[in-house]
């Protein structure tokens, strides 16, 4: 459903992403790891074209995504680094414009909106102003915005960053269902318990290059465990004037 | 002391980051022609032109901290209440006034000027104390329009609703419209000229139509499945419609081809070199040389239309269609 070969994108002689190679099955949930500045998000513009690599390849969902960039936003959702959100609208009108411009009839595009401001949690704050909105709001707004034209491929850069426990559930539920019946999921993530607990492919990225690409059943340690070894081990300093009395 | 000077120092450097207003004054087509016609200027026109000048420079530096961060520094009530006496004089245009009163003082300037300057700053400043909400209750009820970019022109109709652009086109069409009402009569040919100023007011806006929808916007309008001239084409809606309101009650004909001219020509730095804006300010289009030009194609294309013949509206709406097509093609391989 997903495939790159060899995608590289460079600034000037900065190398954000160097050659990667993927294939995502269709309905699988691939999480796409690394620290920051490894080329996550670059990756994830890339893959939804809203940038062209400097070399290499993009398929979603049989289209090239540098040849044919409409038809594949017709086809795919996206929950983008930014948001993606309009200061003067409110969260239901985003939901409206999503539906009227995929073209979905006005009362379909409502019992979708109705839906999915119930189901995550959206319905108090649905005639805020996205400005108004806490980050919290805002990223459900955009998530709901990914899901409203009901996508073939869904890619989200970081969904569950700054959402409360509850919906972070519902965000994580409503993912393994719509994989159940062949939605294809691409997220990027730096919270690896839910990263874990969701996946069936797993990626990690450590600048610009891919260290491991594997089903998630085959990872021989826990997750955590892995993504230290392999991305990045955390370094505790000892900062001696931390905690100590005032001088 | 010596926190309070941190703070004003990183105070002085964020305003000066951040300031734009000057910028905006050079870039704005309004203040340009305001500053041709200053020599024969009324009283009327020095208004606007303290507003234009004032109202923008006018913001309050203290600002520029986040309250909850100047909550939480741990600042003594004393030193809260000199950063409150001292940061206005972050501002150059504090220091400006201060020189205007001292003149005052001499008789070099009257009282009265310096006070209408004065007045007109500190409006300004206690405005931008205020914190103008940026989606007032009243823009809900912006009407609907037909087809599937509706919600994309009402967006566009409220963010050129929240530039001080509009306000100044809405007292120019408010006075001139009631003068011609309720005035002695004038020659048509004013209504023209006052029309042009009307567009003329508006036209940097049409320099800028990206400029209120900040990088969330920008990602979202490639997300969507939609042509680059649909989503110009929501723009310019909601320009032509704020124009046609306001040049109904003079030239409207000369007024719409006028802004269809502002539109093709806006067209080259509104999607090739967006420039961000900030709400409840004068639009800063691009140089001033590309405002005089624009503002100089503007008015011939209206006194054509006016003078000559309303055929003259076809080739404007020739090179308003080509700059969408040509622009939409443009945004879609922007990066």
């Amino acid at each position: 459903m997903i495939s790159c070969r060899n995608l590289t994108r460079r600034y000037g002689d900065f190398t954000a992403v160097d050659g990667l190679n993927l294939e995502v099955d269709a309905g699988g949930i691939c999480v796409f790891l690394g620290p920051n500045g490894a080329g996550k998000s670059t990756t994830v513009k890339m893959l939804t074209g809203l940038l062209a690599p400097s070399s290499g390849s993009v398929e979603v969902c049989g289209l090239d995504a540098a040849a044919n960039p409409l038809g594949l936003k017709r086809l795919i959702g996206v929950l983008p680094e930014d948001l993606g959100l309009f200061d003067d609208l409110t969260v239901e009108e985003h939901l409206l414009l999503t539906g009227a411009v995929y073209g979905l009839d006005r009362q379909e595009t409502h019992r979708r909106t109705s839906q999915l401001l119930h189901a995550l949690s959206l319905e108090h704050g649905r005639h805020t102003f996205a400005v108004s909105c806490s980050h919290g709001m805002r990223k459900k707004t955009s998530f709901a915005m990914a899901l409203l034209p009901n996508p073939r491929v869904l890619f989200l850069d970081e969904p569950f960053e700054a959402v409360d426990p509850v919906t972070s559930r519902i965000m994580r539920d409503l993912l393994q269902t719509v994989a159940r019946r062949g939605v294809t999921v691409f997220l990027t993530s730096h919270i690896l318990s839910v990263a874990e607990e969701i996946a069936t492919q797993v990626v990690m990225i450590r600048k610009g290059k891919i260290v491991w690409n594997s089903p998630a059943g085959e990872l021989p340690q826990s997750l955590e465990a892995h993504y230290f070894d392999l991305v990045e081990s955390p370094v505790v300093e000892d900062l001696e004037w931390l905690g100590s009395p005032r001088s | 002391m010596a926190r309070l000077a941190a703070i004003l120092k990183a105070l002085w450097r964020a305003f000066q980051r951040g300031e734009k207003s000057f910028g905006s004054l050079a870039g704005n087509n309004f203040f340009l022609v305001a500053v041709l016609f200053l020599g024969k200027a009324g009283t009327f026109l020095f208004l606007i032109m303290g507003l234009v000048i004032l109202f923008p420079l006018s913001t309050d530096p203290l600002r520029k901290i986040p309250a909850s961060r100047l909550a939480l520094w741990p600042l003594e009530r004393r030193e809260q209440w000199a950063l409150r006496a001292m940061s206005p004089w972050v501002n150059p245009m504090t220091w400006v006034i201060a020189a205007l009163a001292l003149w005052a003082a001499r008789g070099s300037v009257t009282v009265g000027l310096w006070g209408l300057a004065a007045g007109l700053f500190a409006a300004g400043f206690v405005i931008s104390e205020l914190r103008l909400p940026s989606g007032p209750a009243m823009w809900r009820r912006v009407p609907h329009f037909p087809g599937p970019l509706d919600q994309l022109v009402r967006k566009n109709l409220r963010e050129m609703l929240s530039t001080l652009d509009f306000y100044c086109a809405l007292l120019l069409s408010a006075s001139a419209g009631i003068y011609r009402f309720a005035g002695p009569a004038m020659p048509r040919e004013a209504f023209m000229a006052m029309t042009v100023l009307v567009v003329v007011a508006l036209s940097s806006y049409a320099q800028c139509l990206f400029g209120l929808d900040g990088a969330g916007g920008w990602s979202r309008y490639r997300l969507l499945p939609l042509r680059g001239w649909q989503i110009l084409a929501a723009k310019d809606a909601a320009f032509l419609l704020v124009t046609a309101v306001l040049v109904a009650p003079l030239a409207p004909l000369a007024g719409m081809g006028a802004a269809l001219v502002a539109l093709a020509m806006g067209r080259r730095p509104a999607v090739e070199d967006p420039r961000p804006q900030t709400r409840w300010r004068f639009s800063a289009g691009a140089s001033p040389i590309y405002g005089v030009v624009e503002v100089m194609a503007m008015a011939s294309a209206a006194s054509a239309i006016f003078f000559t013949s309303a055929l003259i509206a076809i080739p404007c709406l020739g090179a308003w269609l080509g700059s969408l097509w040509w622009y939409g093609r443009r945004m879609e391989a922007r990066e």
